[in-house]
């Protein structure tokens, strides 16, 4: 699942740009996600001794569905199905998406994956803290990054004491 | 013992000094979640879980319940005062609220909508009281079919009603019960979906799943978006509260909004949106004053009582058959099964202490949130001050913490990428996110169900119509299916 759901990934990047047009490529992400459960599903036994079924028609089931599901959404979007985008609180579906905001934000979140082992809770949280707020336009930098480090310190202090395994304060460095 | 001493025994629980504590904290918390954008109930729960591994479980629970019964009051003060409902619950509010507030009436619009939710929250607890045993009662007698017909059921009525189309819905839907799909069978022992990645031989957590489509999804889709603030918040100071007119226009639609939010709540799909809506239509076609549209107290007074109600409606399908019918119900299932209890006929026989405990704590719970919101709704709003870019931040660092902090699985991480950008693609092109988290959590259930009832008739399918009660469950299924599509046509060759 995950080389397939990485593919959608850099759908996701190209969509903002057609999300006007039709997006087939969503039809084709259902699709595909469908023929990654019919592929594992396949592999496994679809019966049970027990007259039951087995761990594998579940699967497939679950495969065929998503796979009727994409060919349906296609045959919509063929049809010139509209897609409004949802409103959300600090965020109206009607705006133009704001690429150089996305992307930055979308780092933000790859930051934890890429940092916290070598970098820590702390520095982690600085990291993604300053980005997130530049993707929303703040322009104080170094009190973003300030912040992100005092709020990951504090609540890296806080939590490891209630029991939660936050690794070290900075592996790197052997802290 | 019956059910009056058995709540008694609840409030000797609830009443505990530290419960009274995490009930304050929890209704505390879940006020300031409401006001704030960009956070909600369910994505709190999630976050406050791995927190709660060493706290006992009633203790946790009456925690959480502060929050979900909290979140209702706090959505609907930023609706009355700057137009922005802080929950989908409170969308209906912020119509006749906000119309109230800029006419000078806003201390009376926050007074109806915090006694109405209190009167809401206080008689749907009163009936979940009463019907709650009697539901886990009867679900004593149900076979593996009726559960699994159940489950069919609330696949698709969440699928049907929640999405903006049903294509869309069940999509959603199957992508839930895909991922609730990877790691080990629990009845085989064999993996499945885990493609050779040993860190998914565990399978993929809600709480990962959630916390990527409601923090990250909503962060890079509201950066992407962002308008900025410009709405300002309406003073509230020196105003008139509620007048003796104020009081008798309320009391009705209170109880009305009750009779619609509690068995909706208890519905799955319905969320917290549909009983307000209906709520609100409901109070336009009765009322008499040509108010409505430009602030009439009934519209904020009926739709705020529908969605408390409705906050307790979810707890019955919840505690008596364990069967989530929101977002904010998948998380609470998923935080049973962290402390290894499973919801359902059984948690009243053998965690009475628990069921009770939560439930008194339901009517401590909207004592304390009265008082938290009357008189101190000016305190709460200040909240509001904290600027966005800063508060979205802090949400990406408590989302990371919540995921690391469980597993310290890199993994997980990566997931919250990828999750996260589906969260996204999700909110552009409006698929809806709660029956992800529903096909997640349930599809397990289901699946060993019907393998459970397949297995003891035989292999035969009829077993699963076998009972009175799973046939008809599936019955109502099928038409949930197909009345909308019947009603489309009837309505277009009219």
């Amino acid at each position: 699942m995950p080389s397939e759901e990485l593919s959608r990934e850099g759908e996701a990047a190209r969509a903002r740009e057609t999300s006007s047009a039709r997006p087939w490529w969503l039809g084709a992400a259902v699709i595909a996600l469908g023929l990654v459960c019919l592929y594992g599903g396949y592999q496994l036994p679809q019966g049970a001794r027990h007259a039951g079924i087995g761990p594998g028609l579940f699967v497939t089931a679950v495969g065929a569905a998503l796979v009727i599901l994409g060919l349906l959404l296609t045959v919509q979007i063929a049809r010139g199905e509209t897609f409004e985008a949802q409103d959300a609180e600090d965020a109206s579906g009607s705006e133009k998406a704001d690429p150089a905001a996305f992307v930055t934000a979308l780092a933000a979140a790859c930051v934890p994956a890429l940092t916290i082992e070598t970098l820590g809770l702390p520095l982690t949280a600085m990291l993604s803290f300053a980005l997130v707020a530049r993707s929303f336009g703040s322009r104080r930098i170094g009190l973003d990054l300030v912040s992100g480090a005092v709020l990951g310190t504090l609540a890296w202090l806080l939590f490891s004491r209630l029991g939660l395994q936050l690794g070290d304060f900075l592996p790197v460095a052997g802290i | 013992m019956d059910t009056f001493s058995l709540l008694l025994s609840g409030f000797g629980v609830a009443l505990q000094p530290a419960n009274l504590l995490w009930a304050l904290f929890g209704s505390a918390l879940g006020t300031a979640i409401g006001i704030l954008p960009g956070i909600g109930p369910a994505l709190t729960i999630a976050l406050l879980l791995p927190v709660t591994i060493s706290l006992a479980p009633t203790s946790a629970f009456i925690m959480f319940a502060g929050v979900l019964y909290g979140a209702m009051y706090g959505g609907s003060t930023t609706s009355i005062l700057i137009n922005t409902p802080g929950e989908a619950g409170s969308m209906m509010t912020a119509l006749e609220g906000n119309k109230m507030a800029r006419a000078g009436r806003g201390a009376a619009a926050l007074a109806t909508a915090a006694i109405g939710s209190f009167v809401a929250g206080t008689i749907a607890t009163i009936v979940l009281t009463f019907a709650a045993p009697a539901v886990a009662e009867l679900a004593f007698y149900f076979r593996p079919s009726d559960y699994f017909a159940l489950t069919v059921l609330a696949f698709t009525s969440v699928a049907v009603v929640m999405g903006a189309s049903r294509v869309r819905g069940f999509i959603s839907l199957f992508i839930g019960l895909a991922l609730g799909l990877v790691g080990i069978d629990a009845m085989s022992g064999q993996p499945r979906l885990t493609f050779g990645v040993e860190e998914l031989l565990n399978g993929i957590e809600l709480t990962v799943v959630l916390v990527s489509l409601f923090a990250v999804g909503e962060i890079l889709y509201v950066s992407s978006r962002y308008r900025g603030t410009s709405e300002s918040t309406l003073p509230i100071k020196g105003q008139i509260w509620m007048t003796k007119e104020d009081w008798k226009r309320s009391w009705k639609p209170w109880l009305r909004g009750t009779l619609i939010g509690f068995p909706m709540g208890a519905l799955p799909g319905s969320g917290s949106e549909i009983p307000t809506m209906l709520s609100y239509t409901l109070e336009r076609k009765l009322a008499r004053h040509k108010e409505f549209g430009r602030g009439a107290i009934e519209g904020v007074a009926g739709p705020e009582a529908a969605n408390n109600a409705a906050a307790a409606g979810i707890l019955i399908p919840l505690l008596t058959l364990g069967l989530p019918t929101s977002a904010t119900a998948a998380v609470l299932l998923a935080a049973f099964q962290n402390y290894g209890l499973q919801p359902g006929p059984f948690l009243f026989t053998s965690n009475p202490e628990l069921v009770w405990g939560l439930i008194a704590s339901l009517y401590v719970g909207n004592v304390m949130l009265l008082v938290l919101n009357l008189p101190l709704v000016g305190i709460w709003v200040k909240l509001l001050a904290i600027p966005r870019p800063q508060l979205y931040a802090g949400i990406l660092v408590f989302a990371t913490i919540g995921i690391w902090g469980v597993s310290g699985s890199v993994i997980d991480l990566v997931c919250m990428v990828i999750v996260g950008l589906m969260g996204y693609v999700m909110r552009v092109y409006d698929f809806p996110i709660a029956p992800v988290l529903i096909g997640l959590i349930l599809g397990p259930m289901a699946e060993v169900q019907l393998r459970t009832a397949l297995a003891a008739g035989q292999g035969n399918p009829v077993v699963l119509v076998s009972t009175p009660l799973s046939a008809t469950l599936l019955c109502i299924a099928v038409l949930v299916f197909f009345v909308p599509i019947l009603i489309k046509r009837l309505r277009a060759n009219a």
